[in-house]
């Protein structure tokens, strides 16, 4: 049985993407297949150009990086700074530049203040940073995140997104691999939807919100003010808000007397 | 005088090693038969207190404790785990970790063989558990095969199989995808109504909480900040940011609404309760304002 | 997957009944029996008597050389070295130097060969005709400590998890540019310590969990326990292990007390 079916996706440079969807919708698989981890059974990927097939997974990680979900899968060394020193320093670079790229992926991801300690003893939140900027450390153009946001706190969330959406103005791809719907609205500029091994919906976050039922359809929950904006849509209040700002002045909008 | 499920008076607790009080000063009460729950960010002391309902803390996980933390009329410290597990159930966040038998009815069945109730006892309470959680029929399977939600319900079956008077679970979404959230808390819906366990749930998501609970107790730096009903505990948006928690997107609404128009009465916490009060408001206007 | 050690197929077979506690001291004395026999022949019955058992249970061929693939290449290896190293006997059929190779010497290795493969046979029909489950659960009423086959059946139900998680974290480290089958042996080992720390951890923190889960089932509240499933000795059963007893007891008085030649 084919985990993905039939998928046929061009990503441009500096998209910031979100492939969304349940557990077993193939989000993981697609992703998976985009930097070597696994090969397409059939049909082909090209990265940069370049077709994939040729290329170790080591070879591809210099131009695309691959955060895990889970950090403690990643993390194995005495202090912050090593462990983010491993990744540039199996892609062979020379040290200066090993170091430049250490150096900008703490900085990018907050870390300085805690690169002399071991990775292990801190906190989800830092632990996940450390995994990312062991990713960007290694210089890709494209950065997929699987998960990054589970099992932080509101704060913690808003801080890592904040380094995250910086990293896709410096320039790079990012593509973002999550079923929090909210995540998506409030991040991404476009979202693949998938269920059952196919990509169901490609689009951007509004277009995307418009049909509950294909989102249900994939295992996901649409966000409570897209359901209610949906439910008061014979007021005249659009469908696709998702966030509560836009509802609540739609409705008072409504209700003051706008048309 | 009426016992209740949980009584925790003024409890501080420490970890063994730790500089910090997990729990400083804790008072709260759960009355049998509710459905209570704890609100708080990461390492808010949620956790604590639902370790120590049955006695991990301070049992199995030692350190100082102070105050008065009474389980039933217990009092954790003279009860050992295994007494008190027999009147609370306890469900963890990770669903790999805490199912160790080689199939379902192993799982479910362990708790009871280790108290050694009699076969056919354990037969019918297996049954009985694993209906209540939706998981009939699926005795043969091994953990392996399940998914996320499917293997939370199963730890939910497995603690019920003991027949606590209260169920307490520690983050039991963690892991997992919407739809495993849904069928979790369709069981815990369920639990409550039809048969009446006492539950105690801890969570970091004010989204799931505000919808059955029938107290929400708001938790941050080892304190409960605050105890009362959902409407109450959800309604201020900056008071949940203040504690670190993202405030449920409705009661976000409402409270812009409320500033938007001049008022102050507007809060619902439901879709459903959202759609009716936002429509009665909306019919109201375009009767008002004829054009 | 099922799991790693998990060789179990799914049957009806009278074997697949058959309650594991036989099964168990069948495998254990079939194993004794063919350290007992001495002569080719014997042993040659022996392991069709075993094949017959293998055809009984409906293995299937693929599964079964998957499973025996490792055997056969020992034998073959056995066979080869054990003439070397057993010089004594005649009549010598090559001579070259200290090297002697004699016919008695070509007979051991092909009966040692012969044995452990009736050996590797017999316990893998236990494995794919039994339960983990069964398995444990038939030690343990065959007097094993509770405690000991509740780690045994830990241990089991979570090798294939950390299985795949050592999988997951390879995969990880993978995409860091970590190439495993690239470089000297001391830079394959240095690689691995990048999947195994993660890994043990992992590991550990389970075992926290599942210490504070096991508690909780109110685990050691009490010194005796119930079971859920019992396991219920059958005539059949009684029957197979009769057969099984007087398959080993003759053969072995034979040898040792009336010393002929089994």
């Amino acid at each position: 049985m084919e985990a993905i079916d039939d998928v046929a996706l061009r990503i441009r440079k500096g998209e910031y993407i979100a492939i969304v969807g349940g557990n077993g919708s193939g989000k993981t698989t697609l992703a998976k297949n985009l930097n070597g981890l696994l090969r397409p059974t059939s049909g082909h990927v090209e990265i940069a150009g370049r077709s994939a097939a040729g290329m170790t997974v080591a070879e591809l990680a210099k131009f695309v990086g691959y955060a895990f979900q889970n950090p403690d899968h990643q993390l194995f060394s005495s202090t912050v700074e090593e462990e983010v020193r491993f990744g540039p320093k199996n892609l062979g670079y020379p040290d200066i530049e090993v170091t430049k790229k250490v150096e900008h992926a703490l900085e990018v991801m907050d870390l300085q203040g805690v690169r002399g300690w071991p990775p292990l003893t801190l906190s989800l939140s830092y632990r996940r940073r450390v995994s990312i900027a062991s990713v960007i450390a290694m210089d890709p153009q494209v950065i997929i995140l699987d998960e990054p946001t589970t099992g932080l706190d509101a704060k913690d969330t808003d801080l890592l997104m904040q380094n995250i959406d910086a990293l896709n103005r410096e320039g790079h791809t990012l593509i973002l691999i999550t079923h929090d719907m909210r995540l998506v609205a409030e991040h991404a500029k476009r979202v693949l939807v998938m269920a059952a091994g196919r990509i169901l919906l490609d689009s951007d976050p509004k277009g995307s919100f418009s049909d509950l039922d294909l989102i249900r359809q994939s295992n996901l929950e649409p966000p409570p003010v897209t359901q209610l904006a949906h439910r008061l849509s014979r007021f005249d209040i659009p469908s696709d808000i998702f966030s509560p700002e836009e509802l609540a002045s739609a409705i008072a909008q409504k209700v003051r007397g706008g048309l | 005088m009426c016992m209740q499920a949980l009584h925790l008076r003024d409890v501080r607790f420490r970890y063994k090693g730790s500089t910090g009080w997990a729990l400083d000063g804790v008072s709260l009460d759960i009355e049998k038969g509710e459905f209570v729950t704890i609100l708080g960010p990461n390492g808010s002391g949620k956790s604590t207190i639902c370790l120590m309902s049955n006695g991990l803390v301070p049992h199995a996980l030692p350190g100082d404790l102070e105050g008065t933390a009474e389980v039933f009329g217990l009092d954790v410290r003279n009860h050992p785990v295994a007494e008190l597990a027999t009147k609370v159930g306890i469900v963890f966040q990770e669903p790999e970790s805490q199912l160790f038998s080689m199939s379902v009815e192993e799982e479910v069945a362990f708790g009871p063989e280790n108290l050694a109730i009699p076969r056919e006892e354990i037969r019918e309470r297996v049954e009985w558990a694993l209906e209540i959680v939706g998981m009939k029929g699926y005795n043969d399977r091994a953990p392996f095969s399940l998914s996320g939600g499917q293997k939370q319900r199963v730890a939910i079956a497995a603690a019920l199989s003991m027949r606590p008077e209260m169920l307490v679970l520690d983050e039991p979404a963690y892991a997992l995808d919407p739809l495993g959230r849904a069928e979790l808390y369709t069981v815990l819906r369920d639990l409550k109504t039809r048969h009446g366990v006492t539950i105690l749930l801890a969570e970091r998501d004010a989204e799931e909480a505000s919808v059955f609970s029938d107290r929400i107790a708001l938790m941050n730096q080892g304190k409960i900040i605050e105890v009362g009903t959902p409407k109450a505990m959800l309604r201020d948006p900056e008071r949940l940011r203040s504690i670190g928690l993202e405030p449920p997107q409705l009661a976000l609404v409402a409270s812009l609404l409320n500033a938007k128009l001049g008022r102050s009465d507007l809060s619902f916490l439901s879709i459903d309760e959202a759609e009716s009060t936002i429509s009665k408001l909306l019919a109201a206007r375009n009767r008002r304002g004829s054009v | 997957m099922s799991g790693y050690v998990d060789l179990y197929t799914e049957g009806k077979t009278f074997l697949h009944r058959m309650d594991p506690r036989v099964k168990i001291i069948a495998v254990l004395l079939l194993t004794l029996l063919a350290l007992v026999v001495r002569d080719l022949y014997h042993l040659l019955v022996l392991l069709a008597f075993i094949f017959l058992l293998l055809v009984l249970g409906k293995a299937t061929l693929a599964k079964t050389y998957f499973a025996l693939k490792m055997v056969l290449r020992v034998m073959v290896m056995i066979m080869i070295l054990w003439p070397f190293f057993n010089p004594g006997g005649a009549p010598v059929l090559l001579s070259y130097g200290p090297i002697k190779i004699t016919q008695p010497g070509i007979l051991g290795g092909i009966d040692n060969a012969i044995r452990i493969l009736c050996l590797a046979t017999v316990w893998y029909i236990l494995m794919f005709t039994t339960t983990q489950r069964d398995i444990v659960r038939g030690l343990v009423k065959l007097g094993l400590r509770f405690d000991l086959g509740l780690t045994l059946s830990i241990a089991l139900r979570f090798l294939p998890t950390f299985g795949a998680t050592m999988e997951s974290i390879k995969d990880a480290q993978r995409a860091r540019g970590l190439e495993f089958d690239k470089g000297s042996l001391i830079k394959r080992s240095k690689n691995y310590v990048a999947v195994l720390v993660p890994t043990i951890v992992s590991a550990l923190r389970t075992a926290d969990t599942l210490s504070l889960a096991l508690q909780s089932r109110a685990y050691g509240a009490r010194a005796d326990r119930t079971y859920l499933r019992e396991l219920k000795m059958k005539g059949s059963d009684f029957v197979a292990l009769a057969l099984v007893l007087a398959a080993f007891v003759i053969p072995t008085v034979a040898r040792f007390v009336l010393n002929v030649t089994v």
